[in-house]
C-alpha cells in the first residue's frame, strides 16, 4: 500500500483499480504484439521491395553494352532507390555480412528470371552497416561485380499515431464499463452499511431489501435477522423499564401523602425533596423508554421561545438561579421538531449546566448549511477529556457526581441524545478554553 | 348549589388504591374540605345522588370502567369540576380528558400541597364564572394567534407552535377567556400557585414580562397585555372562538 491517495479506500475503488490496471496492461501488451507483428509483415513487404528494386537496378546494366556497365552503373535513374557502381571484387570494407533474417526477407524474391540466362549474376554477397545501408554486389558474367547501394526504411511499429489513441480509447471504453459494474456489484455492500448506520440511530428502522445476487440476499436477510433481534431486545427493555415505572407510581404517591405526617418540618422537606428525585428518575426512565418509541409528531415550532421556556423553567424550579441564566439569539426561530421531546432534551442539558456547572448560557445561532445550532455553555470545572463521549451511555456517571446535591439519574444525557438524533440532528461535549462544558446542539432547520 | 369560599366543600375522591383514597381524604379533611372516596365507577354512581360534590377528583387509571368513560358520565349529568389524576406524561389521556370537559389535571405522583392549591384555584374560578361554558376547550383566536386549550399549545399567525411555560400558557388562556374584562393579580396568582417554588410576590410580573416578550418581537410590547392601574393585566384584542 502506497497511501491512501494511490490505494483508494472504498471497495468499488479497489477493484475498479485493479481491473482497471490489469485491462491497461492485456491492452498494452495487445498493441505491443500487434504492432510488432505489424513490423514484421513491413519488413517483408520492405525486402521484397528492395529485391525488385536491385534487380531492376541491374537489368538496366546489364541492358547495355559491357563497355558501357559503367557510365551505365553512374547514371541510374534515382527513382530506382539504388546507386550502383561496377567494381573489380567484392568491397568488404566497414561492412558486416547481412543477418540471415534480413537476408530471408531478400533473397527469396531477387528473381532473375527476367533476365537471359547468360546475362544473369553468377552469385550474389550481401553486405550491411547497421540497418538502413546495405550494399548487394551482384557477380557479372565477366567477372567484375554491380555493387549496388540501397537500404528500406527501418521499421518503426511505435511511431504510428493511432496507437496511443487505440490504447487510450479501449482503456477508457474498459474504465467506464468497469466503474458502472464495480459500483453496481459494491452498491448491497453500501446499502448494507447505511443500514446498520440507520439502525444505530433508530431500532425501527425499515428493513433491508432482500433480492438482488444471492451472497447479498444472504447479507440483507441475516441483517434484517439481527435488526430484529435487537429491536426484540430494546423493546424488551423498554417494556421492563415502563412496567417499573409505571408500578413506582402508587407507592410514591403514598408516600408523599404520608409526608404530610410527619411534624419536624426540616424531616418533612427533606423527605418530600427524596420524593420529588425518586420521581424525576422514574420519569426520565419513563421517557428513556417512551423516546425509543418515538410517538409525538413533528409541527413547526418556535425553537428561540422554546430555549427561553426552557431558562423559566429552571429558573422558575430553583428560586435564584434566574441571574445563572442567559439566552443570546434571535427571539423567533421557526423549526420542523416534537414539541414535547425537544424541549425534554434541552431541559437535561440546561439542568445538567446548572447542577454541575453552576450556571447555564444558551446560544442560538441562525441556520447555516441547513442546520441549526444551539450551545448550552456552563462555567463549571469542566469534564475529562476521555469522558466527553462516555457520558452519553445509559447510567454512566462521572466520578463524584452521585451524590446529593447534584442527584440525577444517569439517563439525562442518553435522553437528549436520543431525542436529537431522532429529530435528524445530534448532541456532543466539549470542554471550552476558559472553563466549562459546552454542549453543541445540531438540529435539521 | 356552588360552594362560597367559606362553606367546607365536598369533593369526591375517585381512585382505586385505598390507601392513597385514606390519606388524601385525611390529607384534605385536615385543610377544610370534606371527601368522599370511592374505589371505582359503580361506587361512584352509587355515591353521586347522595352527594352534592362541589368537585369530582378523577384517577384516570381505574380498572374495569376507565376514568375517561366515568368522565363522559359525569360531564353527561353534570357541571361539576373535575381535576384528573393522569399518568406521567401521557399527553393523549390528559387531552382526551381535558377533551371531555376536565378542569384541570395532575400527573401522578402529585404533590399533596399542590393537589390542594389546584382545588382551590378551581372551585375558585368556577364559583366565579358561574355555570360552565361549554365551549370551553375550543381553540381562542386573537390577534393573530391561535390558543388551544386541548393541546395546550400557542400557535402564531404561520402556524407555528410557540411554547410557553404552563404558568404562561394558564395565565394567557385566563386573559383569553375574559378578553377586555381586567384580572386582578390575585386571580392571575391563582394559576401560578403550586406551579413554582419561589415567592410569589414579583412571580406575576415576571410571568407577564416573559409572555410579553413571547409574544412581541425583541423587547417585551405592552400592546397586547395591558397593565391596569392598580394591580391588574387585560388582554386588548378582540377574541373569536371555535
Amino acid at each position: 500500500m502506497t497511501g491512501p491517495r494511490l490505494w483508494p479506500r472504498s471497495l468499488a475503488g479497489r477493484t475498479a483499480l485493479v481491473l482497471l490496471l490489469g485491462l491497461a496492461a492485456v491492452q498494452g501488451l495487445g498493441l505491443v504484439a500487434h504492432a510488432m507483428d505489424r513490423g514484421d509483415m513491413q519488413r517483408l513487404v520492405d525486402g521484397r521491395d528492395f529485391a525488385a528494386r536491385l534487380v531492376a537496378a541491374y537489368r538496366t546494366v546489364t541492358a547495355a553494352p559491357p563497355e558501357a556497365w559503367a557510365a551505365t552503373a553512374q547514371a541510374l535513374d534515382p527513382a530506382v532507390g539504388v546507386t550502383a557502381s561496377i567494381a573489380p571484387g567484392v568491397p568488404q570494407e566497414g561492412m558486416d555480412p547481412t543477418p540471415p533474417e534480413v537476408q530471408r526477407n531478400i533473397r527469396p524474391y531477387l528473381n532473375w528470371s527476367s533476365l537471359p540466362q547468360p546475362l544473369r549474376p553468377k552469385e550474389t554477397f550481401m553486405r550491411s552497416s547497421g540497418d538502413q545501408s546495405m550494399v548487394v554486389s551482384a557477380h557479372l558474367p565477366d567477372d567484375r561485380w554491380l555493387v549496388m547501394r540501397g537500404g528500406f526504411p527501418p521499421s518503426r511499429p511505435w511511431a504510428s499515431p493511432s496507437f496511443i489513441w487505440a490504447w487510450l480509447g479501449m482503456t477508457l471504453a474498459a474504465a467506464a464499463l468497469t466503474l458502472w459494474a464495480v459500483r453496481r456489484l459494491t452498491a448491497p455492500v453500501r446499502l448494507l452499511g447505511a443500514a446498520a448506520e440507520r439502525l444505530g440511530r433508530d431500532v425501527n428502522a425499515p428493513a433491508l431489501p432482500e433480492d438482488g445476487p444471492a451472497e447479498v440476499a444472504v447479507a440483507a436477510a441475516a441483517f434484517n435477522t439481527m435488526a430484529a433481534r435487537i429491536r426484540r431486545f430494546v423493546a424488551d427493555r423498554t417494556f421492563l423499564l415502563t412496567a417499573i415505572g409505571h408500578d413506582l407510581r402508587t407507592p410514591i404517591t403514598r408516600l408523599k401523602l404520608r409526608a404530610e405526617w410527619i411534624d419536624d418540618e426540616e424531616q418533612r422537606r427533606k423527605t418530600l425533596a427524596d420524593l420529588d428525585e425518586l420521581e424525576s428518575m422514574v420519569s426520565a426512565t419513563l421517557a428513556f423508554g417512551r423516546d425509543v418509541a418515538g410517538t409525538e409528531p413533528a409541527v413547526p415550532m418556535d425553537l428561540a421561545v422554546l430555549l427561553r421556556t426552557v431558562l423559566d423553567e429552571a429558573a422558575d424550579a430553583r428560586p435564584g438561579s434566574a441571574d445563572l441564566l442567559a439566552y443570546a439569539g434571535p427571539e423567533h426561530l421557526a423549526i420542523q421538531a416534537r414539541p414535547v421531546a425537544l424541549k425534554r432534551a434541552l431541559a437535561n442539558l440546561v439542568g445538567n449546566a446548572l447542577a454541575y456547572g453552576g450556571s447555564a448560557r444558551i446560544v442560538l445561532c441562525p441556520p447555516a448549511r441547513g442546520d441549526v445550532t444551539v450551545y448550552v455553555e456552563d462555567a463549571g470545572p469542566g469534564i475529562p477529556p476521555g469522558e466527553l463521549d462516555r457520558v452519553f451511555e445509559p447510567f454512566h456517571r462521572l466520578e463524584g457526581s452521585r451524590n446529593r446535591e447534584t442527584g440525577g439519574t444517569g439517563l439525562g444525557l442518553p435522553i437528549t441524545r436520543n431525542i436529537l438524533r431522532a429529530h435528524g440532528g445530534d448532541v456532543t461535549l466539549a470542554n471550552l478554553s476558559g472553563g466549562g462544558v459546552r454542549a453543541t446542539v445540531t438540529l435539521p432547520g | 348549589m356552588l360552594p362560597r369560599m367559606d362553606a367546607s366543600p365536598h369533593i369526591l375522591l375517585i381512585d382505586d388504591d385505598r390507601e392513597i383514597r385514606d390519606l388524601l381524604s385525611r390529607f384534605l379533611e385536615r385543610h377544610g374540605i370534606r371527601v368522599t372516596g370511592v374505589r371505582d365507577g359503580r361506587e361512584a354512581r352509587r355515591a353521586w345522588p347522595a352527594g352534592a360534590y362541589h368537585l369530582v377528583i378523577l384517577d384516570l387509571m381505574l380498572p374495569g370502567e376507565g376514568g375517561l368513560d366515568l368522565a363522559r358520565w359525569l360531564r353527561g349529568i353534570s357541571d361539576v369540576p373535575i381535576v384528573m389524576l393522569t399518568a406521567m406524561g401521557e399527553d393523549t389521556d390528559r387531552i382526551a380528558g381535558l377533551e371531555l370537559g376536565a378542569d384541570d389535571y395532575l400527573p401522578k405522583p402529585f404533590n399533596p400541597r399542590e393537589l390542594l392549591a389546584r382545588i382551590r384555584a378551581v372551585l375558585r374560578r368556577t364559583t366565579e364564572r358561574g355555570p360552565r361554558q361549554a365551549a370551553a376547550l375550543r381553540p381562542l383566536r386573537f390577534a393573530g394567534w391561535t390558543l388551544d386549550p386541548a393541546r395546550r399549545a400557542l400557535l402564531n399567525a404561520q402556524g407555528v407552535e410557540v411554547p410557553l411555560t404552563g404558568g404562561e400558557f394558564d395565565m394567557l388562556l385566563a386573559l383569553a377567556e375574559r378578553a377586555h374584562q381586567v384580572l386582578t393579580r390575585d386571580m392571575l396568582l391563582d394559576l401560578l400557585r403550586g406551579r413554582q417554588a419561589g415567592p410569589f410576590d414579583r412571580a406575576i410580573d415576571v410571568a407577564i414580562s416573559r409572555l410579553r416578550r413571547k409574544l412581541g418581537n425583541g423587547e417585551a410590547d405592552p400592546t397586547l397585555i395591558k397593565t391596569v392601574r392598580g394591580g391588574g393585566y387585560v388582554l386588548a384584542a378582540e377574541v373569536e372562538r371555535g
